[in-house]
């Protein structure tokens, strides 16, 4: 099994706050990997240096390493456009655009300079199929997708990251602010786009790790504690925390 | 108990002096409104707008047409040069300089700024601009004006670009998008009609304005929209008009007065119309 990312000996501040300590782990390649522990404990963190999210505040650094295709993506030399192009990136809550459903979708296309008609409606239709919500948006492209439901908005954001054709999609709780159905249909699709996608999923829902994730991780203050196959994970960690944790018993 | 007693009554004598207070405001403003329509509309002819000003003794010929597109072409270069700047200074100060302790003076400043009486502009238009020139000219007036307007666009851009949540910026970062592309497609377009209506509402405030074109682009009674020299100004006229002993130009100032009182209210009303559409959805 292929390794697509591999994180080695990462650290990182928020100033002077050492909010990651030496985690090193891999990243499978068409693979879920689930990040999960309590509330504080990285995993947010963690997930947004892969699409170097950090970069954007003064005073953060990073120190330490992750390997894709023998570059390291924490470099300086590394052009964090073309990086955040192929490491897409759907948040907690959903965040259309304000402008229509079809602009949405085409904004990153367009970012690229693809200014064909018939190529963005192609690339457009192909997202919004691939990520299922297609068939309750194909009447109402040219209307602003501020209007649309919450799930439907989720599923919006998925289908404008595909667009791009990115190689992993970093999701961050993105279905903890939805109801049970629109979470199952997220989810759902999640399995779906491991054909073409590699994900790495931030969830607070042991479940929902359980149930969709090949690869589980978890953290506490800072640090990896076990990173194994989910079964593996579930049913005998070697971490007595592990255990605990997702028994429900820790905390 | 007593202490309880005696926050009642002053609860009470407080509640009752603002609303006295309010009160008598808002007397004043109906009165001053009431006084202006009336008279306004008694000698409102439609030969102020088609006609430009003639000597006080030729009764029933004369108006002040070149003033109103005088005021007008001062307001709007005033736009052209405040508008644009205000705007990109308040995108400036919510977005590349959120973080620098400067542009949090520069905010408190313009905050200041838009207190300043609007004679002391006038005043400062006319050193730098008619002073070296040797001559009142439009140019120092529209000045004025635009400095007036900068810092309350200025403002009001950048309360509304930091009304929108990050997580919509970083959104358009995360699918790779550079900062200016951020801000015109994403930021501004969410911000636009706040950030509208503050530039309404500042036209509004400039646009009846007297103090800071008195020292700069003066009047002048004949059509001349040369910026380079004095341009005939409405509210500067309203003023000579009403000061003069002639029942005639009086009668123009009134109507003068209620026409650009009309203007003024439709354009705050306009803007305060689109802030509550706004709050809405
Ligand atoms: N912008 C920030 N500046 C400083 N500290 C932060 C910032 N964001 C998060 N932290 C701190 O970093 C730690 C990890 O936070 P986070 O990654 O958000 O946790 P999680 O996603 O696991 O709940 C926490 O102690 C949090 O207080
Ligand atoms: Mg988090």
């Amino acid at each position: 099994m292929e390794d697509l990312l591999s994180v080695n000996n990462l650290d990182f501040f928020y100033g002077d706050n050492h909010a990651l300590k030496d985690v090193t782990l891999p990243i499978k390649k068409n693979k879920i990997t689930s990040l999960i522990g309590p509330s504080g404990c990285g995993k947010t963190t963690l997930l947004r240096c892969f699409n170097r999210m950090h970069d954007l505040y003064p005073n953060n650094r990073y120190q330490g390493e992750i390997m894709m295709d023998g570059q390291n993506i924490l470099g300086d030399q590394v052009d964090v456009i073309n990086l955040r192009n192929s490491m897409g990136m759907v948040f907690q809550k959903p965040t259309p655009f304000p402008m229509s459903i079809f602009d949405n979708v085409a904004y990153g296309l367009r970012l690229k300079s693809i200014r064909n008609t018939s190529t963005l409606k192609e690339k457009v239709e192909k997202a919004l199929r691939q990520a299922a919500v297609w068939e309750e948006v194909k009447d109402r492209l040219n209307e602003n997708a501020q209007g649309l439901s919450g799930g439907q908005q989720q599923r919006l954001v998925i289908a404008r990251t595909l667009a791009v054709e990115p190689k992993v999609i970093l999701f961050d709780e993105s279905t903890s602010a939805l109801d049970p159905i629109s979470s199952k249909k997220i989810e759902e699709l999640m399995v779906e786009l491991k054909e073409d996608v590699t994900i790495i999923a931030v969830t607070h829902n042991m479940q929902q790790a359980a149930r969709i994730s090949d690869f589980t991780a978890l953290m506490y203050i800072g640090s990896l504690v076990e990173y194994d196959d989910t079964a593996t994970i579930f049913t005998k960690p070697k971490h007595k925390m592990t255990e605990e944790y997702v028994t429900g018993r820790f905390g | 108990m007593d202490n309880l007693k005696r926050r009642k009554i002053i609860n009470y004598v407080a509640m009752t002096l603002a609303s006295l207070c309010a009160a008598v405001g808002l007397a004043l403003l109906f009165i001053i409104l009431y006084n202006v329509l009336v008279e306004g509309i008694g000698s409102l002819r439609l030969r102020l707008f088609t006609q430009d000003p003639a000597p006080p003794n030729l009764p029933n010929v004369g108006g002040l047409r070149c003033a109103f597109l005088g005021q007008g072409l001062l307001t709007l270069v005033a736009s052209i040069i405040g508008v644009p700047l205000g705007v990109l200074g308040g995108t400036y100060l919510a977005e590349y300089g959120r973080h620098l302790k400067i542009c949090r003076l520069i905010s408190t400043l313009s905050d200041m700024a838009v207190s300043i009486p609007s004679i002391v502009i006038g005043t400062f238009a006319y050193a730098i601009l008619v002073k070296p020139m040797g001559v009142f000219n439009g140019w120092a007036g529209a000045v004025a004006l635009a400095i007036i307007i900068l810092p309350i666009i200025v403002r009001t851009t950048e309360e509304m670009m930091t009304m929108v949540p990050w997580a919509l910026r970083e959104a358009a970062f995360a699918l790779g998008a550079p900062y200016h592309k951020v801000i015109t497609s994403i930021v501004w377009r969410s911000a636009m009609s706040g950030i509208f209506t503050g530039i309404l509402l500042a036209i509004a405030r400039v646009a009846g304005e007297t103090a800071p074109l008195l020292f700069t682009s003066f009047n002048s009674n004949h059509f001349q929209l040369n910026l380079n020299q004095a341009v005939p100004s409405l509210t500067v006229s309203i003023y000579q008009y009403a000061a003069s002993p002639y029942e005639n130009w009086v009668g123009m100032a009134w109507a003068a007065a209620f026409v650009i009182t009309i203007l003024v209210l439709f354009l705050n009303i306009m803007g305060r119309v689109i802030i509550k559409l706004k709050k809405r959805d």
